[in-house]
């Protein structure tokens, strides 16, 4: 009986259904016999020794798969799908399958209650007012920021919004029954929408446009700052340049945009023509996110951890955030100081401490009159 | 260790199947392909036992795919949909030429993906594979589909279950006997008949 216990979990283990209690049991059943452990582990290697895919068969079965699309009008490789038909029930080999349709009744079942809830609720709730009057009745909603301060806000759609210092959202308060859901922002929020395939979600912010249906990031987009960032956690989203707006940007996750800000309509479009090229001159990069030293935070989001960081970033860029940050403005007094490069990571940490602990790693010298830090 | 492999193939199929119903993204609808089509392929075999027919139902399930692509997101487990929707395919295929009336798992024929992909593996592997080949198709048939599709398919217990109408109980068991029975082929020569 343990004999046979040992490869039922051995088989919960491999196809990843063993609970903890069950792989500890396992380990002590390996332990208490080498012969059978050797023989486990052989099985195991086997498992997870995977047959490299033979891609040169894939390649061809999928150009074969391609032919047969555009035998029934769908057409792969040359751009747009050309003609959006549905392919007849007949052709159609889940047409027949009951699987299929009792999903299918199910969503209609489940659509049509929505559908007649909102227009009930509309009627109780609005009977005096058309849609457009109620749309445009609505006021939005402002939520800011001052520096030294963030805040994280619940949008009425499920989306949570945390607003870095010094920052400001604006939104319509009907923005959970819009077609299309929208947002304003200056300065810097992180994202997490709730997904919803039918209703994208926008942020407009002064230099780009990012779409998402669902999905977590960070947008950066402070009018002082000499970049505006999209930096994408999980999931896609699709970033449009205001100057440049035929061209759409995909980010896949770890990603972020690096967009130079006060670009001039031309110099985006150069800019686009040459974006994806590796250099750093480039008004508009992709580039991977900066974890902070191995661990799992990304640089770009960690304020929403009550972190301040930055990696190799210039000093006058990082005086920027901490600006925000405290509460302080920075006047350099010495130039050269300004181009110093600066790593650091704060959580707890008082400005002066911050600032003591950068000035121990680079030699520069502060002194702190009110609000205002000299750097000489 | 096994736990995340799985998980990160799932996790894989869910990004492509995003990609492919917000961005209609072409290249990620390729890789959806590669990941898929064997298996369906194969799987669709199993049943119709026939190579034809199970290329054009794998073929047809992923064109749908596609066509369908805006409707994407409202399947939660894209891989386990189009398992199903190659039974249903390749039964309704094997009712149209009147060759079964009823399903039987007693008659599904197993191909697996690593006995015709190894050009260039070493001899010692290859006589490792050999061996387990063998000992694996002296396993009855639902045995060798619950294996087949436990770990080539990555499909998890509860989507066997789902996909063969069996107990995730009997998915247990199954996979043991299965597992036994490889161990014992690499260490005795020849493996005896089996009573799974």
């Amino acid at each position: 009986m343990t004999n046979d216990r040992i490869w039922i979990l051995l088989a919960r283990q491999l196809s990843g259904e063993a609970s903890l209690t069950e792989l500890a049991e396992l380990e002590q059943l390996k332990n208490s016999s080498p012969n059978t452990q050797k023989s486990v582990e052989e099985v195991g290697d086997w498992w997870s020794h995977n047959e490299v895919p033979d891609t040169e068969f894939l390649e061809a079965t999928y150009l074969a798969h391609l032919e047969r699309m555009k035998d029934k009008g769908f057409y792969l490789n040359e751009g747009e799908t050309k003609l959006e038909q549905e392919i007849p029930a007949e052709d159609n080999p889940l047409s027949a399958n009951d699987f299929r349709n009792n999903f299918k009744v199910k969503r209609i079942v489940v659509s049509a209650i929505v559908v007649a809830t909102l227009a009930l609720s509309w009627f109780f709730l609005k009977p005096e007012k058309n849609p457009t009057v109620v749309a445009a009745s609505s006021k939005p909603a402002e939520v800011s920021t001052r520096n030294g301060t963030r805040s994280k806000i619940l949008l009425p759609d499920g989306t949570n919004v945390w607003l870095n210092s010094g920052s400001k959202i604006t939104y319509n308060k009907d923005i959970d029954t819009n077609v299309v859901r929208e947002v304003y922002l200056t300065g810097e929020a992180f994202f997490d929408v709730v997904k919803n395939p039918k209703r994208p979600f926008i942020i407009h912010t002064a230099n780009m446009d990012v779409k998402v249906l669902g999905t977590r990031f960070n947008v950066k987009a402070y009018a002082e700052d000499k970049t505006s960032e999209t930096s994408l956690i999980k999931g896609s989203v699709e970033v449009y340049l205001k100057n440049d707006p035929g061209r759409k940007y995909l980010l896949k996750p770890n990603q972020k945009l690096v967009l130079s800000n006060n670009l001039s309509a031309q110099a985006a479009k150069a800019a686009a023509s040459v974006a994806l090229q590796v250099g750093t001159a480039n008004p508009v990069e992709i580039k991977p996110l900066t974890y902070l030293g191995g661990s799992e935070t990304d640089v770009e989001s960690s304020w929403t951890k009550n972190l301040l960081s930055f990696e190799d970033e210039a000093f006058i860029e990082v005086a920027k955030k901490l600006e925000r940050w405290y509460d302080v403005s920075f006047v350099f007094k010495n130039k050269t100081w300004e181009q110093q490069f600066l790593n650091g990571s704060f959580e707890k940490e008082s400005l002066e401490q911050a600032l003591k602990a950068l000035q121990y790693s680079t030699g520069f010298n502060y002194k702190i009159e009110g609000k205002t830090i000299f750097i000489f | 260790m096994s736990i995340f492999q799985k998980n990160n193939s799932d996790i894989k199929i869910s990004e492509l199947q995003y990609q492919v119903a917000v961005y209609e993204d072409e290249t990620a609808y390729k890789s959806l392909f590669f990941c898929l089509f064997p298996s369906l392929q194969n799987f669709a075999f199993s049943i119709s036992r026939s190579r034809v027919l199970s290329e054009e139902i794998a073929s047809d399930l992923l064109l749908d795919v596609w066509t369908r692509r805006k409707k994407l997101l409202e399947i939660e487990n894209l891989k386990l949909y189009l398992f199903v929707g190659a039974k249903h395919a390749a039964l309704r295929k094997l009712k149209q030429e009147n060759r079964y009336s009823r399903f039987s798992l007693d008659d599904v024929e197993v191909e697996f993906i690593s006995e015709y992909i190894n050009p260039d593996v070493s001899a010692e592997l290859h006589e490792l594979q050999e061996k387990i080949a063998k000992a694996v198709k002296q396993l009855p048939p639902s045995c060798q589909l619950i294996y087949k599709l436990a770990k080539e398919d990555r499909l998890k217990y509860k989507e066997i279950a789902q996909l063969l109408d069996l107990s995730v109980k009997t998915i247990d068991h199954q996979l043991s006997i299965a597992l036994k029975k490889i161990s014992s082929a690499l260490h005795y020569p020849n493996p005896k008949k089996n009573d799974c």
